[in-house]
């Protein structure tokens, strides 16, 4: 009925105005503003300048694809480990045993701790002088600082990754948790009843059951690990620098043309995160109708 | 399980546990040590000298009543600050929850056209990074002249807060049945007293959990806050960012500790609310 | 009786110049701009809120400016100060610049005084968006020494007084005397090549870029060094004065890499990790801006207490920061007293001494203060600087002013991409 459809896009409403407005109007705008349409600074004109600037130019070309490199390095790499350990974590927690109650509370208090804290404390805990390098020290592993190995604010974004891990083990963890536990274990035996071994019984039985859960929150991971800006931040180097730290320099760069590089940056990690996830969701659904 | 086994087993779990607590072990040692250079391993002093720093405790000679009341008064930037993410936190769930419940009710209860582009529109922003939309943003809103203010950092942290809330809560929607509403509609029941009595019971647990994941989106925010709030809006955050890139460690820790006690407190509140809840937990994929 | 007379007229005589150049003094300095005299301000300034936008950043700073500004201000003056922090002073530049654009007039703005120097300054200053000139029409400015090229030009411009000094600094290393002694510290940018070279792995500079012009000055001191001196570089940008030095400076940081720390991979991205490598032994030099050198760092307990600042015999880059009044200031009258406030000796002599916080340098040139309370006040500074302080006589003999604006963007960007990106 026609009042039935109003009534739902009334309550509808402020939710989009919300998103519409200041989530699809601002890509829209920081998209027509990468293309160099500045009407408040005289500019009508519209060029792919700032994207060929920001990838081909001679001055930049090599920060972004390097920073590229780095980025998409940073966000694969931890979004697997971090699955991969996650899955061995959730294995071991769900067993019955004695303080099961405070082992879970504590794999979990990761979780509401921002990654800021988070990579504050991986530079605590693995700088070179760090309370890791100390352990060594006392140990008479290492007889300086400089003989323990460099894991943050390294070039490779070591510890960029190492801080995603500690945040999204716990995370994937009690999603793969809360599957096993749904689920109970009537499969599994149903699979050792009918002779399968241990190896098979994760194959076949487990990683099937879990498989959706992980895929769509290893979205959520790899969209945001591509996407942060603190963590690279306070943990990388000047050079290579991850995408969303080089946009946003470009951005606070006082010289107002440097803003459409910025903005082109951006746009650039968007359409990326985007396509991204269609590719990937176009193979996990393959992926899961073939197991 | 044999012996062997389950010792490894106790091992394994042990080692899991510890290592990934040991950052935040590391706070409570920075947070209290003082010249705590390598390779000292267990430092050599103890001091206060940070919790002094950043206003939470009064310097030696001080620590009367007076000197308390004194300090906690006189509004520390660390003090101001917490009261500024914690506003800012409240105006955050309560916004959300009020925008999001009719949403949730929508897609939890009905179909109709358009539904999965509206979910989809929806869910968006959890997967497009705040950097590629806030730097579109920034602009807009200092034209309008929201930037700066706390309601305007409020709204814009509505954005990475509205899918959660909306998510969670059409979930409860979906096992959810109106009949008793119309039920108690019929029995003479005004429409505040039926969602005080009938609809708010029932969504009840699911609410906690969407107001629990505002919250900590909103508490957690930096780049947001630091590119709408225009300096003007310093929120734990944001000091304690400034200070990680600049500041002695010792501080940087005890301001740490003050940004994860009201997140770990909240989740240790609401956690009986939270098991079975798979669809929110996403919501700590941005925190 | 006769006298008695002639020694009346003899005693008006001799007092009477005195009399007249007091007068000249008070005459001599016209009001600042919108003011009948001197007087009229602090009669408007009563009761009046100044809103003082500072970079906020630093606890022990905003404790020292509420207490050692805020106290007197209030109880002398009738001036409450509401200090507003900034995480950057550039916040504060463009409220006033969205204001100018919005149509705010003179009186209906919000900043009163902002803490200021370098860019943000010139960014005002050609924008129009500052009051004045005033900065030598205020009474305590006559302990100003406006004839010091490093006080009348920020960052080689002229303040022309739009701004008025607040305090300074000074560009100073810091070494451990638990480590090393002091015949073995290099004198000069020879002297560390050299010594760099004999301790591989142990010396390191701050990454010149933004946030951290700590690195970049340590870099431009370099530029004084090679090219003989740092007073052609004094006046209007020279490009052609870069161009010809700029690579043998590149040349030579390229030729320290291998000994550097971790090879010249990276490099601390700031002051305080260079603290940090500094303090648990990565690294055998720190740098510090404050004339305290090593005191302030030791009281935090960032670097050992046996920690020491000393500097080159040259080239030592020293600056002044300022407070500046926008165009639009609701409380001009109140803002005029703060920075007159300010530049007391006796709160000048309180800045200074690492134990109150501030510990930046005089804005005020201490020789020109006679007053004999003032005198004991800066006397007594001077004992409390901390033992970690580098001699006050290195300090001055090593002291060279900053040059102009541009070379600084230029020196970041160039530095990357000849160092960092080689």
């Amino acid at each position: 009925m026609w009042w039935e459809r109003w009534r739902i896009a009334v309550m509808l409403a402020p939710t989009l105005l919300i998103i519409v407005v200041l989530f699809f109007g601002s890509l829209g705008y920081g998209f027509i503003q990468s293309l160099g349409y500045q009407p408040n600074i005289g500019n009508y004109s519209i060029s792919l300048d700032a994207y060929s600037t920001v990838m081909f130019s001679e001055r930049y070309s090599e920060q972004f694809w390097r920073g590229l490199r780095l980025t998409f390095f940073v966000s694969l790499a931890s979004t697997a480990i971090a699955a991969g350990l996650a899955i061995a974590c959730a294995l071991l927690l769900r067993q019955t045993f004695v303080g099961k109650r405070v082992a879970t509370f504590l794999f979990q208090l990761n979780l509401p701790v921002p990654h800021l804290v988070i990579a504050i404390g991986i530079i605590f805990l693995f700088s070179n002088s760090g309370l890791l390098a100390r352990a060594a020290a006392q140990m008479g592993w290492i007889s300086a600082p400089s003989d323990f190995p460099v894991l943050v604010r390294d070039t490779e974004g070591i510890s960029i990754i190492l801080a995603y891990l500690w945040k999204e083990i716990p995370f994937f963890g009690i999603i793969v948790l809360a599957i096993l536990q749904s689920v109970g274990e009537d499969y599994e035996d149903l699979a050792r009843s009918l002779g399968a071994n241990g190896w098979q019984r994760f194959r076949y039985v487990i990683l099937p059951l879990i498989m959706p859960g992980l895929l769509s929150s290893s979205i959520i991971v790899f969209a945001f690990t591509f996407g942060t800006y603190e963590v690279p931040k306070l943990l990388g180097v000047r050079f290579p620098e991850m995408l969303p730290v080089m946009a946003l320099e470009f951005f606070l760069n006082p010289d107002l043309n440097a803003r459409a590089e910025g903005m082109a940056l951006s746009m650039i990690i968007a359409v990326i995160v985007l396509a991204l996830v269609v590719v990937y969701m176009w193979i996990s659904d393959r992926a899961i109708r073939q197991t | 399980m044999s012996r062997v086994k389950r010792i490894l087993f106790y091992a394994a779990v042990v080692g899991v546990v510890l290592a990934l607590v040991l950052p935040i072990i590391t706070f409570f040692i920075n947070a209290f040590a003082f010249r705590w250079f390598y390779p000292q391993f267990v430092p050599n002093e103890w001091s206060l000298q940070a919790w002094e720093r950043i206003g939470l405790i009064p310097r030696e000679g001080q620590r009367t009543l007076e000197g308390w009341w004194r300090l906690l008064s006189s509004g520390s930037d660390v003090i101001n600050a917490l009261g500024t993410s914690l506003a800012l936190g409240g105006l955050v769930t309560v916004l959300s929850v009020i925008i999001g419940l009719p949403a949730a009710r929508a897609l939890g209860l009905y179909r109709f056209r358009f539904k999965r582009l509206v979910e989809f529109m929806i869910l968006a922003p959890t997967i497009v990074p705040v950097i590629a939309f806030v730097l579109g943003l920034n602009i807009n809103f200092i034209r309008w002249g929201f930037s700066g203010t706390l309601l305007g950092v409020a709204v814009v942290h509505l954005v990475p807060v509205m899918p959660y809330v909306v998510l969670t809560l059409s979930g409860v929607f979906a096992n959810y049945n109106p009949e008793f509403e119309e039920q108690a509609r019929t029995l003479g029941a005004g429409p505040l007293r039926t969602f005080w009595y009938i609809t708010l019971p029932s969504i009840f647990p699911g609410l906690v959990v969407a107001a629990l994941f505002a919250f900590l989106v909103s508490w957690s925010q930096y780049l947001l806050t630091f590119l709408i709030g225009a300096g003007r809006v310093i929120t734990i955050p944001m000091l304690l960012f400034a200070q990680a890139s600049g500041g002695n460690n010792a501080v940087t820790a005890a301001m740490s500790l003050i940004f994860i006690a009201p997140a770990v407190l909240t989740l240790l509140l609401s956690a009986r609310y939270l098991s079975g809840e798979a669809s929110a937990v996403g919501g700590f994929g941005r925190i | 009786m006769a006298r008695k007379w002639m020694l009346l007229v003899l005693v008006a005589l001799l007092l009477l110049p005195m009399a007249v150049s007091a007068q000249e003094t008070m005459d001599d300095m016209a009001p600042p701009p919108g003011f009948a005299s001197w007087d009229a301000v602090l009669e408007e300034a009563r009761g009046q809120t100044v809103n003082w936008y500072m970079w906020g950043g630093s606890d022990s700073i905003n404790e020292f400016v509420d207490t050692f500004y805020g106290e007197p201000l209030l109880e002398e003056y009738g001036i409450t100060l509401n200090r507003v922090p900034l995480a950057d002073t550039v916040d504060a530049v463009n409220q006033v610049l969205s204001e100018s654009e919005a149509g705010v007039g003179p009186g209906e703005g919000t900043i009163d005084l902002i803490w200021i120097n370098g860019e943000n300054f010139f960014t005002m200053r050609q924008a129009e968006l500052l009051y004045g000139p005033w900065a030598q029409n205020i009474p305590n400015s006559m302990y100003v020494d406006w004839e010091n090229p490093a006080v009348a030009l920020d960052f080689g411009r002229p303040v022309d007084g739009y701004e008025s000094p607040w305090s300074s600094a000074q560009f100073n290393f810091i070494y451990d005397t638990a480590r090393m002694s002091a015949e073995d510290l290099p004198r000069s940018y020879a002297e560390l090549t050299e010594w760099a070279i004999a301790n591989p792995g142990r010396f390191t500079y701050i990454a010149p870029g933004p946030g951290a012009f700590l690195g970049t000055r340590f870099v431009k001191q370099i530029f004084f060094e090679v090219s003989g001196g740092q007073e052609q570089w004094v006046g209007e940008f020279n490009q052609e004065l870069y161009d010809q030095w700029a690579p043998v400076v590149w040349e030579l940081l390229n030729a320290w890499e291998p000994y550097l720390w971790r090879q010249g991979e990276t490099y601390p991205a700031s002051e305080a990790e260079l603290h940090e490598l500094f303090a648990n032994g990565e690294v055998d030099f720190d740098f510090t801006n404050l004339p305290s050198g090593a005191s302030t760092f030791i009281e935090t307990g960032q670097i050992p207490p046996t920690s020491q600042a000393f500097t080159f015999e040259t080239n030592m880059i020293g600056d002044f920061n300022y407070v500046a009044i926008p165009y639009n200031a609701p409380n001009v009258a109140a803002a005029l007293v703060l920075a007159n406030l300010m530049l007391r000796p006796d709160l000048q002599a309180a800045q200074v001494q690492p134990a109150n916080g501030f510990g930046l340098g005089y804005g005020i040139d201490v020789s020109t203060v006679s007053e004999e309370e003032f005198i004991a006040a800066i006397e007594e500074a001077a004992l409390n600087m901390g033992a970690g302080a580098a001699p006050a006589a290195d300090l001055a003999a090593s002291l060279v002013s900053d040059i102009a604006a541009e070379y600084q963007a230029l020196i970041e960007a160039d530095w990357e991409a000849n160092v960092l990106r080689r």
